[in-house]
This record gives C-alpha cells, structure tokens and sequence, in this order.
C-alpha cells in the first residue's frame, strides 16, 4: 500500500469516527451526513479503478463496522456505489461546490434507498419494505452539505501526493 | 489466456471486490451479529478516538456551562430547593408504599423474582457510522459482564438490546430498529401488543393490540416481560394515531418513544434479569 492510499484509508477512518461522534454530540436524529459515501463518489470520479473500487471496499467495511447491520451490506453498496458512479462517470462533473453536492445528495438518494431495500429484505421478522423518506432526505442533504469538505480533503492530498504531470489518477 | 486475463484484469478485480462481500452479505445475513479478531482490532484502534472526541466537547460544554453561563444560577437554586422539597415529599410518600408492598409480599411469600437484576451504568460514546443505523456505541463490554441482547434502559424507559459486544465497548441496536420487536402492555387498559420498530428515528408501530381493547391516543406502553425479554414494567412510550379499524383483529397505530434517543448521554445496562422460567417457577414454589 502506498502512502496516498494509507491516507485515504485514515480519511476514511477519520470520516467513520466524525459520523459517529458528531451526530451524538449535536443531538442530530436524522440529518447525519454520510461522509464515506462521499468518499466512495470522490474515489469513483478520480481514482484508477481496481485502486477505487478497493479503496470503496474499505469505505463500506468501516460503515459496517458500527452500524449493526447484516455483515457486508454496506461494504457491497459501496462497491457498488463505486462501479455505478465510475460507469456514469464521464456525464458527472464534480468541479464544483455545487455540482460536488448535487451529485452526492444523488448518490445519498440511491444508496440509502438500496441500503434499506437490502436491509429489509433480510432483516429477521420483517414484514416488507418500509421506505421512510423525510430521514433519507435530511440524510442526502447533510450529506450534500459536507460532500464539498470531504472532496476537497482528497483532492489536497491528491495534489500533494499525486506526480506533478497528472492532476487526475483517473485513466 | 493469460492475455485475456490481462487484457480484462480491471474488469475481474472489480467483479470479484463486488462478489466477495455480497456472498458474505448473503450467507450472514441472517445470522446474529458479530465481530471477527479483525473487527476487534479496528474498533479498538477508533472507539478510545470516539471517547476522547466526545470526552473533549463534553468537558468544553461543562466548561462553559460552569464558568460563563452562570446567569440565573441564583433563580434556578431556589427552584431546585423546591423542587427537592417536593420530591422529598414525594419520596417519603414512596417509602410508605414499598413498605406497604413487601409487608404485603410477604403476607404472599412471594419471591422477588427482580433481585439478581444488575444495573450497570454505561457512558454513551457514539452512534452508528451510518445514517440509517439505529446504534449506539456504549464504554462497557464484555470484561464489565455486558452479554450479547442484555436489556438497556435509561431513567425515561426502555433503549434497547446489546448487539454486539467488544472487551471495552458494546454497540446497543435501539427499539427503533426494524429488526426490535418488544412484547408490550398498556399501562391503562392492560391489553398485550407488540412494539415494533420501523427505521423511523421518531416513532415505532404498534402490532398485535386487539381491536376489542380501548386503546386511546396517549397511553402508556410498559414492557410485558417474559424470558429473553426486558423485565416488567418498563415504560416503552406513548400510543399516537390510532387507528379504530371496523373489520379485523387488531388496531394500528404509532408509539412515541419514551427516551430521547439522541440525547442520551449514559444508559443502564441490566445484566442477569432473566432467570430461567423453571428456576424462577421453583423458587415460588420455594423448591431448589
């Protein structure tokens, strides 16, 4: 592993760790920002592919971690997160801060309403599909909110790090 | 061959990272939760992080609230004197009552069937990572005697069951998880139900109350007990939105729940409440 990607990994550490702490420290029930998913769509839009796509599987497993979910859910959508985005690529553009949030309150949209499909699906005792909108909504938005932070961390560290002739890893 | 592997090596890696969890995912899923060695390691690399974060921000909060906003300090001790006044009042009030209740037990001889219950304080570190968990992370484990589903309560009711449990640290799945469903009795009418969570931060569903009980808005739900269960008598919260069906066996409606789940900063976690049925059927017996 080289030492962008150690960095990304502990990005992705420290990401796990504010979604946890801040919420229980602000009393936030619903509008929790889901900053690894921010990660996942900023590696998906720059990064090589085989070295994104590992680098979302470490996103999703650390989601995993603390959620108490069924093992490895959130760990697939990531991947999945990260072929879906990667494939859309070339139509996303995420130059800006707005265009950054747009995207990600997409992407928060999707991935929490597959995530709950998924999650209901196998939860024991589950009677169905119950779909709350409003809290993935205030999820998208908190998440819409703090995507342009989580973007501009990776791309500080890309620039630091990544060889001067390239601005992008994508290939 | 090889070429063709190499040719397509992107493709493949990535089939194979996607592959490899969703066959995790599908063969565990139903299973009950827990964590491997690795698991462990990274969760002992981040939970002393979590509490030191949450540490800090509680120490500057005190502190601000101690040397700043001291400001109707003055007010706010004189309506606590009465206040303690009044529960004084109230207390011995109380006291009157329990003696009352263990003349009367063993007038009975009834056994208390509650003694072994342990309560074992724990301080709230963090919530799940992921927006749409219902978690909270607590600072006791399995070296403090936590066990997997151990009940946790909080002054107000009910909070929910250990999920998994590390040395030092336990992940607590709330009652508004879709997978918690906690048999209930309302406190008024005394009609068994079930609370059931559906992933909303706000509200659980209420299933199986029967149509003939008069439930009405504002009801308390307790908790009915029963072996693997939270013990008796805990409030679970407040009946909303009834809905009085004409045709079929039960009535719909919502609970509110009694604990404010994001602004709990320590819960209760009751270790050894549930003797084993035949156990306790035999000690009422007086049998060993």
């Amino acid at each position: 592993m080289n030492l962008r990607n150690a960095l990304v990994v502990l990005v992705c550490l420290l990401a796990s760790i504010l979604e946890s702490t801040v919420p229980f420290l602000l009393h936030l029930k619903a509008a929790r920002a889901d900053l690894l998913l921010s990660v996942v769509l900023y590696l998906a839009l720059n990064d090589e592919v085989v070295q994104g796509a590992a680098l979302s599987l470490v996103a999703g497993y650390l989601s995993d971690l603390t959620s108490a979910t069924p093992p490895c859910l959130y760990t697939v959508l990531a991947v999945l997160t990260f072929v879906v985005v990667r494939l859309a690529g070339s139509a996303i553009k995420t130059g800006g801060g707005i265009q950054s949030a747009a995207v990600a309150f997409a992407a928060s949209l999707i991935h929490s309403t597959l995530a709950a499909v998924l999650f209901y699906f196998v939860a024991p005792g589950s009677e169905g599909l119950v779909l709350q909108f409003v809290p993935l909504f205030w999820s998208a938005l908190a998440t819409a909110i703090a995507a342009p932070a989580v973007f501009s961390v990776l791309r500080r560290l890309d620039a630091k790090l990544v060889p001067a002739e390239g601005t992008t890893l994508v290939r | 061959m090889r070429s063709l592997l190499r040719r397509y090596r992107e493709p493949i890696y990535v089939a194979f990272l996607l592959a490899a969890p969703f066959a995790v995912f599908a063969a565990r899923a139903r299973q009950p939760m827990g964590h491997s060695w690795f698991d462990r390691a990274v969760l002992a690399l981040t939970a002393p992080v979590e509490k030191g974060i949450v540490v800090v921000a509680n120490g500057v909060q005190e502190a601000w609230g101690s040397y700043v906003a001291l400001r109707g300090v003055r007010e706010e001790n004189l309506r606590l004197r009465r206040e303690v006044l009044h529960e004084r009042a109230q207390t011995n009030g109380f006291l009157e009552i329990k003696a009352e209740n263990e003349r009367l037990k063993r007038l009975l001889e009834y056994a208390d069937k509650t003694s072994p219950t342990r309560y074992l304080v724990a301080e709230v570190i963090a919530v799940g990572a992921s927006p749409h968990s219902h978690v909270l992370r607590i600072a006791r484990g399995t070296a403090d005697g936590v066990i997997q589903g151990a009940p946790v309560v909080a002054p107000d009711g009910v909070v929910g069951q250990v999920a998994v449990a590390t040395a030092h640290y336990a992940d607590v799945q709330l009652i508004l998880s879709p997978v918690s469903a906690i048999p209930a009795i309302s406190q008024r009418t005394r009609g068994r139900s079930t609370v059931k969570g559906v992933g909303d931060v706000t509200r659980c569903k209420l299933e199986y109350a029967l149509r003939t009980d008069d439930l009405q808005d504002g009801d308390l739900l307790l908790t009915a007990g029963g072996p693997g269960f939270f013990p008796k008598g805990l409030p679970i919260g407040r009946v909303v939105n009834v809905q009085k069906r004409p045709t079929g066996m039960f009535t719909a409606a919502d609970v509110i729940p009694a604990v404010a789940f994001s602004r709990l900063d320590e819960v209760m976690v009751m270790l050894g409440h549930v003797p084993p049925p035949s156990s306790s059927a035999n000690a009422l017996r007086g049998e060993p």
